[in-house]
């Protein structure tokens, strides 16, 4: 456990020194909050509705952390180790891959925890955001969106052969996820058509969920992204950890 | 007491080529090994099939009386490592970087007091990207010897080291052999080899072309300087150093 927290402490002073997931994963979805509030303020999502845009906005703005840490940070930062032969050091002590994807894991939880807490931390005071449902029920769903998602990440990172390789990778899957899956851009407001072809991307599925347990609605046919999200989990994992490459 | 290390017929080939070719090693506890052959003779290459790092065809490897493909955790408690081309997180310090490396030994050295012997105690917080190339490989060294180990792995011990600073760490490496740590390394100055090794194995091409003390070599060979020795043992017959 010592060993555990050592190199957590290590690793996350490392992230931070190096500033992009603070931009990435803190202040931007910061900023697309204060944006979206500044716009809609306390106004209700729809004539009639029963809660506010903000409110509504509230689980996509959570995945924006979650889809810069699994879908850019986490897998260029163990390509990246890869390449520059630190795991092949790591790889003559008695460390476990296991170990190092743990940690890595852990550093881009407590990220997308930290940006869920400061978003909310604005959000509540300011344009009296309130969960319309149970919390757990939005934590879980967070959770699974997170973990689903960091799992891609973590196979990306654990699979790739350089950290080029990971780049490309990741470039192809954070950019569309992040503009499409109603992050950045909520879905509600994207044409029937193109709505449908971006209920494929899996992190839609997650932010869907959020959305609806945030909101407190029918959580119906929750089943479907809920198992999505569990299978994808289980399979990245088992992946990288079964195919890890220390070269 | 069981030999630090033991290898037997270990062969390697590339596309036909032998990198390794069916090398046989015996390092005693409590000396120095010397691994010497020009670049590419399979040096780097041994060095990673002996930690397991990389498969042979054939052969095999004793590390400790150990077998480094199993219990590779338990084993790498007591060895410590310093590849050639060492490389670390672009933004972490010195300290950070020994913090890292000691908290994965269940039984670590005092890293600040080997930091200050290595003449590093006051880089303690600095980048280690902004230490020069002389005061990185000493880090290296001292990285290697955080485990307390009793196996030491020294790609290219002194590369990049001034005159002062390499008698330094070969006293050091001295006084640490007599507290009885086992030391293999490979070099390209042979003054060094010749202060510091009691036994070398010369590798040209794979194939081990002598093995012995600094002074069976140069008996062999007819030689007084050891690196006349060195180079008539390395070079291949056309001349080349291969």
């Amino acid at each position: 456990m010592k060993r555990f927290l050592t190199l957590l402490k290590n690793e996350g002073k490392l992230s931070i020194r190096d500033m992009n997931m603070v931009i990435f994963a803190l202040i931007m979805p910061l900023a697309v909050l204060v944006v979206l509030g500044i716009l809609y303020g306390r106004r209700p999502a729809f004539e009639g509705a029963p809660y506010s845009f903000m409110a509504q906005s509230f689980g996509a703005l959570c995945a924006i952390s979650i889809c810069a840490g699994g879908l850019m940070g986490l897998p260029l930062v163990v390509a990246d180790y890869r390449e520059r032969r630190i795991l092949k050091r790591f790889r003559v002590t008695p460390a476990s891959p296991a170990l190092l994807l743990g940690v890595e894991l852990t550093v881009y939880m407590l990220y997308c925890a930290a940006s869920m807490l400061l978003l909310a931390a604005v959000a509540v005071p300011v344009w009296g955001v309130r969960p319309g449902g149970p919390l757990p029920a939005f934590l879980g769903a967070w959770a699974l969106t997170m973990l689903s998602t960091l799992s891609i990440g973590l196979m990306v990172g654990a699979l790739a052969k350089n950290s080029r390789q990971a780049g490309v990778i990741a470039s192809v899957l954070y950019f569309p996820m992040l503009i499409f899956s109603g992050t950045t851009l909520p879905v509600e407001v994207m044409p029937a058509a193109m709505q449908r072809i971006v209920a494929l991307f899996p992190l839609t599925q997650g932010i869907t969920l959020m959305k609806q347990t945030f909101l407190g609605l029918e959580t119906q046919g929750a089943l479907t992204p809920v198992a999505v999200m569990v299978l994808v989990t289980a399979v990245c994992t088992g992946l990288a950890v079964r195919f890890f490459r220390w070269e | 007491m069981e030999n630090a290390i033991e290898v037997r017929g270990m062969t390697k080939r590339y596309d036909g080529q032998a990198v390794v070719n069916g090398l046989h090693l015996t390092v005693r506890r409590g000396t120095v090994f010397g691994l010497l052959g020009a670049n590419s003779a399979g040096k780097s290459t041994s060095i990673e099939f002996m930690l397991g790092t990389r498969k042979a065809e054939s052969g095999t490897v004793r590390l400790l009386g150990q077998d480094p493909g199993r219990n590779r955790r338990a084993l790498m408690e007591r060895i410590g490592v310093q590849f050639q081309e060492g490389d670390y997180q672009q933004e972490i310090r010195v300290e950070e970087l020994c913090e890292e490396t000691a908290c994965l030994y269940r039984n670590h050295a005092d890293w600040r007091a080997l930091l200050r012997r290595f003449g590093l105690g006051e880089k303690e917080r600095s980048a280690v990207r902004s230490l020069s190339g002389g005061q990185r490989q000493r880090l290296f060294i001292v990285l290697a010897l955080i485990p307390q180990p009793e196996l030491v792995f020294l790609d290219e011990l002194t590369t990049g080291l001034d005159a002062r600073a390499r008698r330094e760490i070969w006293q050091l490496l001295a006084s640490l052999r007599d507290q009885g740590l086992t030391i293999l390394l490979t070099s390209h100055f042979m003054d060094e080899v010749e202060a510091l090794c009691d036994e070398i194995c010369i590798l040209r091409r794979g194939n081990a072309v002598f093995t012995g003390t600094v002074e069976e070599a140069k008996a062999h060979c007819g030689c007084t300087d050891f690196e006349d020795a060195y180079l008539m043992l390395s070079e291949d017959e056309k001349g080349e150093n291969a």
